[in-house]
């Protein structure tokens, strides 16, 4: 039963291949034509640090990572509540497929993206509107997984159920939804990063803080350390947050999770 | 202490001149066809039948996740028109909550009857030492061997205290060796626990160890072809000369049948 938490090996091999990829950086950046436009890699992670103290705008990196964190975590939030909602309503209930799924089918296909100026029109440059985009963006994942979810239902565990003398709501609460629970939590791992990806969209059309908007300031000053200082927190705060996903996953979804 | 059919006694399950026909647009498709049968309290009765004959939709009537197209389905004197938890089923597949441990599974029943905790607790875990599953009280099914977890599918369905028991080959997928281990166990754990008992098979072997009656069957559409007392003190022996005679009568009694 006992997993093994820490595996030396792949730690070593971790290491190594981030470290690769700092001497490849700065090689390139030192002995080839590519260092004309490119900073090395020294020059970013100084700027890193320098911004931790040093304000860019109206706020040190922390700020507007923050900024940027919560504009994630309120959009995808509401999101994901609503998204499960839905998906769960139209995999259980036929009249809700019938309804639903073709707006949904509908407006699946456009990505966030395509929504900024329609949302900036109706909610302004506002934070209303970046919680809106990043929810967008976290919306249909989470609703089309919940569906595929609650379609795949066992029958026979509700049958089961059934037999068992449960009420149809404990049958809603105790059967369907830990069945979906698996599919639900696939389905945030992909909308958390389409909300990163659509808050830096939203945040590089005004805004005045923000990591996206620390990047669009970057390329306007023709700054491009500060652009991939922008890039490297990004990254960092993303892989952060799906091994935060992932480490509830196995918690709630341990049962589904195969011995190996 | 065990009731052949009494003739005095009300029966616990009776299926009265129960047909089960599906309809689709283009054909008629007829999986029971005029069965009647009494089954007394405590009694063990296994269906026996060929492979694809109508034993599980037999079971589903009872169960009330159908419906006869027309007779009468009765349980304790009352009409089966839904599922519910005076009827517990055994499922081949088991059918456990795998997103409920050992325990969650077998107190699944209590708990959406609104059974107290403490009681149900105690309730689930003496059916669960009576299985011989103490110590996996935390696991989750996908842990579990074969046998074991039809043994929490057993648990499960005696902890929620039905009038009647439904077995729908629960032994069906597992392997010979741990098929005898399970027939032995079901044995004892019914001698311990008496229930009326409907056990469905194609196996004549699990036939003969388990029932106080065997009700053969014929092909679809379903009917009873033969019924078998079988009166051998139990535990049976496999190889008893007097159970291998009733293993040939069935046998005998099925071949023209098909």
């Amino acid at each position: 039963m006992k997993k093994k938490r820490f595996d030396p090996e792949k730690t070593i091999y971790a290491v190594v291949a981030i470290a690769c990829f700092f001497v490849l950086w700065w090689f390139l950046t030192t002995f080839t034509p590519v260092k004309n436009t490119t900073p090395d890699p020294i020059a970013v992670l100084k700027l890193l640090f320098e911004s931790f103290y040093t304000p860019i705008g109206s706020k040190v990196i922390t700020g507007h990572l923050l900024v940027s964190l919560r504009r994630v975590l309120v959009g995808f939030g509401v999101a994901t509540v609503l998204g499960i909602i839905l998906g769960i309503a139209m995999g259980t209930s036929k009249w809700a497929s019938a309804i639903f799924k073709p707006i949904f089918e509908l407006l699946r296909p456009i990505p966030p993206i395509a929504w900024i100026s329609l949302v900036i029109l109706f909610f302004g440059i506002g934070e209303t509107s970046k919680y809106i985009l990043c929810g967008i963006g976290a919306f249909t994942n989470v609703t089309l997984n919940a569906y595929t979810g609650a379609q795949n239902v066992d029958p026979e565990l509700v049958g089961c159920a059934r037999m068992l003398g449960t009420s149809e709501r404990d049958i809603f609460f105790r059967v369907v939804l830990p069945s979906c629970t698996p599919q639900i939590f696939a389905g945030m791992q992909v909308a958390l990063s389409t909300s990163w990806m659509a808050v830096l969209a939203a945040e590089m059309v005004g805004a005045q803080e923000g990591c996206g908007w620390m990047i669009q300031r970057g390329s306007d000053t023709l700054n491009i350390t500060l652009v991939m200082v922008g890039m490297i927190v990004i990254g960092l705060v993303g892989m952060l947050l799906a091994t935060l996903m992932r480490a509830i996953e196995r918690r709630l979804c341990s049962w589904n999770i195969m011995e190996g | 202490m065990e009731h052949h059919g009494g003739v005095n006694k009300t029966p616990i399950i009776s299926l009265d001149h129960v047909s089960k026909t599906y309809l689709s647009v283009h054909k008629t498709n007829e999986v029971v066809r005029d069965v009647s049968l009494d089954v007394q309290e405590n009694e063990f009765v296994v269906l026996f039948g060929p492979g694809q004959c109508g034993k599980t939709t037999l079971i589903n009537l009872i169960a009330g996740l159908q419906l006869p197209t027309s007779g009468e389905v009765k349980v304790d004197g009352k009409t089966v028109t839904a599922p519910g938890p005076d009827r517990g089923v055994v499922y081949q597949t088991t059918a456990l909550f795998p997103f409920c441990t050992v325990m969650g599974n077998v107190e699944f029943g209590p708990k959406s009857r609104g059974v107290p905790k403490k009681q149900r607790r105690e309730r689930a875990q003496y059916f669960i030492d009576l299985v011989g599953l103490q110590g996996f009280e935390k696991s989750f099914p996908n842990r579990l061997s074969g046998g074991m977890r039809q043994r929490v599918g057993i648990a499960r369905a005696y902890a929620n205290d039905p009038k009647v028991m439904l077995m729908d080959e629960p032994f069906g997928h597992l392997d010979a060796q741990t098929r005898y281990m399970m027939e032995e166990e079901l044995e004892k754990i019914w001698q311990k626990e008496k229930r009326t008992v409907v056990f469905v098979t194609n196996n004549s072997e699990e036939a003969v160890y388990l029932a106080d009656r065997i009700i053969i069957l014929t092909n679809t559409p379903t009917r009873i072809k033969h019924e078998i007392k079988v009166d051998l003190p139990r535990p049976r022996v496999y190889s008893d000369p007097a159970f291998l005679e009733i293993r040939r009568q069935i046998e005998e009694i099925c071949d023209d049948t098909l």
